[in-house]
């Protein structure tokens, strides 16, 4: 899993022009919204603690943590930052050790650096955040609470880097789609569950040591946490009920895949047992059921398992 | 630790270090972008771009010596993250390695990947060599990149080599108190590390933006080395803009 900074860091070779100006044009756009947002909530204090913030991060991928079997992982740290210094700080932290190390260090492409910022630092920071937030709105404030839901929503965050990866390399006609999903998200996957503990990790001895230095968050209004229950249990109910409604054509991605000449060719390397949202027994309802049911258990565990082993340490 | 080994050619008089640091960092881009957008298998143009590439580190009085050893580390990852494109890409076997099997339209990405990627690191190990890190924030700066990103970035700078510096020896003497330990103390040990490092950085940060304060500091960080944009220097980013963009355009009008 030390290969995981290449596959984070996408190097320069692996993407195509149009590919690498979209991602570039999105993460500029990010990154002016970040620093207008960072500005009106740091206020003076922006410059040292960012600073510090980046040398941190840069210091801590440089660590590797052994995980058994001969392989060891590094934090990317997205997450963390943003329990610590707020969202849009995170942003522009990640965004200036991805430029420091593309250009320093050739670790990650200076042509694939917009690309390499929209799935780190942008991606990665506010899939990441916002899954920690809406956690915290479901499962309420306390301290257990809050390191379980930044473990869960670090785990979020290296998944979706994966994720934006595989598309952008799919986009770029380097790998096809499927392959390259199947290989570089399950890699992170797995990758995710070493960034998810060292997330926990170092927040709960932060939370013995030095408690001042995390963000405090302020619970949110009862009104708020029934929207965000009610949000929850609709959409569960529109993923089990939409399957009967939905076209039978192609979505955006996968007729932009066609068109792209990808759709040809895809091989297939994993049967899912929900492949094109469909069971085997018991046709969408199962598939949909089933999905559901698999995302709340994996989501739901891995809260619990966090919360127990930090009862129990 | 320290990173002054890696702008060694910064102070030698050469053509590309009398040029601003901005042009230098806008003609890195132009080449690692020219080579990026170079349509799959096209040898020829690579290769006139890594002629160019070697132009320019002679430019710069950069040995070859030291061009292949500072491309050859980040390579190594390249060539492995790219391995599995050999196998991933459908299309007709080439040969059978193991359990997997070769495609011709997987060498061809392979190949290609690892080509612009050259290019690409060779540019960037002479930007790097003969650029210090100073001169690179103040040439974000003329990019007009927002100030907060490179007031942080030169500050990092500063902060990153006590920090780094303070980890190899926590480290360092964490292994040796631990000699023999398993993976799981040792995991302990690297969060230990690990949080120890940002409650420092953070410390650090404070006391290094008190003592900025005190000596004046009102928001902006003021560079002594300020090397403005001169028309050779003009001249010289456009000729080669005008080549990369010849040489990546002519190779879509040969297909």
């Amino acid at each position: 899993m030390q290969g995981d900074r290449c596959l984070a860091h996408i190097p320069d070779g692996f993407l195509s022009a149009p590919v690498i100006a979209g991602a570039a044009v999105l993460s500029a756009a990010a990154l002016a919204v970040a620093v207008r947002r960072s500005q009106s909530r740091l206020g003076e204090q922006e410059a040292p603690i960012l600073g510090a913030a980046t040398a941190f991060v840069f210091a801590a991928q440089m660590l590797n943590f052994p995980l058994g079997a001969g392989t060891s992982a590094h934090l990317l740290g997205g997450v963390l930052v943003a329990t610590l210094v707020g969202p849009s700080v995170a942003i522009l932290v990640l965004f200036s050790v991805l430029l420091v190390q593309a250009l320093l260090f050739q670790d990650g492409g200076i042509a694939a650096l917009g690309a390499n910022t929209l799935n780190v630092a942008v991606i990665a920071v506010v899939g990441g955040y916002g899954s920690y937030r809406w956690l915290l709105a479901l499962v309420g404030m306390g301290t257990r609470r809050m390191i379980a839901s930044a473990a869960a929503g670090a785990y979020v965050s290296v998944v979706l880097v994966g994720i934006a990866v595989a598309i952008e390399l799919a986009l770029s006609g380097t790998l096809p789609l499927v392959p390259s999903l199947v290989a570089i998200g399950g890699i992170h996957l797995l990758v995710g569950l070493g960034e998810a503990a060292l997330t926990a990790a170092i927040l709960a001895m932060l939370m013995r040591a030095q408690p001042e230095l995390l963000r405090r968050e302020s619970p949110p209004p009862p009104v708020r946490r029934k929207w965000v229950y009610a949000v929850t249990a609709v959409s569960m109910l529109l993923a089990v009920t939409a399957v009967y409604a939905a076209s039978a054509r192609p979505d955006a991605l996968e007729a932009a895949s066609r068109r792209l000449g990808l759709g040809e060719s895809v091989a297939s390397y994993f049967q899912s047992p929900f492949a094109d949202y469909t069971a085997q027994i018991g046709g969408a309802w199962i598939a949909a059921a089933g999905g559901v049911m698999v995302v709340f258990a994996v989501g739901f565990g891995l809260t619990k398992m966090i919360v127990r082993t930090r009862r129990n340490p | 630790m320290s990173f002054h080994h890696l702008d060694q050619y910064a102070h030698i008089e050469s053509p590309i270090t009398h040029t601003p640091p901005v042009v230098r960092l806008l003609g890195t881009v132009v080449v690692a972008v020219g080579a990026a957008a170079l349509p799959l298998g096209a040898w020829g143009h690579m290769a006139v771009l890594a002629l160019l590439v070697g132009l320019i580190a002679l430019l710069a009085r950069v040995p070859a010596r030291v061009m292949l050893l500072r491309v050859s580390g980040p390579l190594a990852f390249v060539v492995l993250a790219s391995t599995a494109v050999l196998f991933l890409v459908p299309g007709q076997p080439v040969f059978h390695a193991g359990p997997v099997v070769v495609t011709d339209a997987g060498l061809l990405r392979f190949g290609s990947a690892i080509g612009r990627a050259v290019v690409a690191l060779g540019a960037a190990v002479i930007l790097v060599s003969t650029t210090g890190f100073p001169d690179l924030v103040s040439a974000f700066r003329d990019l007009r990149l927002p100030r907060v990103v490179t007031t942080s970035l030169g500050l990092a700078y500063r902060l990153l080599y006590t920090l780094v510096d303070e980890i190899e020896r926590i480290e360092r003497a964490a292994r040796s108190r631990n000699v023999g330990a398993g993976a799981r103390r040792r995991r302990q040990l690297a969060v230990g590390i690990a949080a120890t490092a940002l409650t420092r950085s953070f410390a650090r940060g404070e006391r290094t933006y008190r003592a900025m304060l005190a000596r004046g500091y009102h928001g902006e960080m003021p560079s002594l080395r300020t090397r403005r944009v001169d028309v050779n220097s003009l001249i010289g980013l456009g000729l080669l803009t005008v080549t990369v963009l010849a040489t990546t355009i002519s190779a879509y009008m040969i297909r």
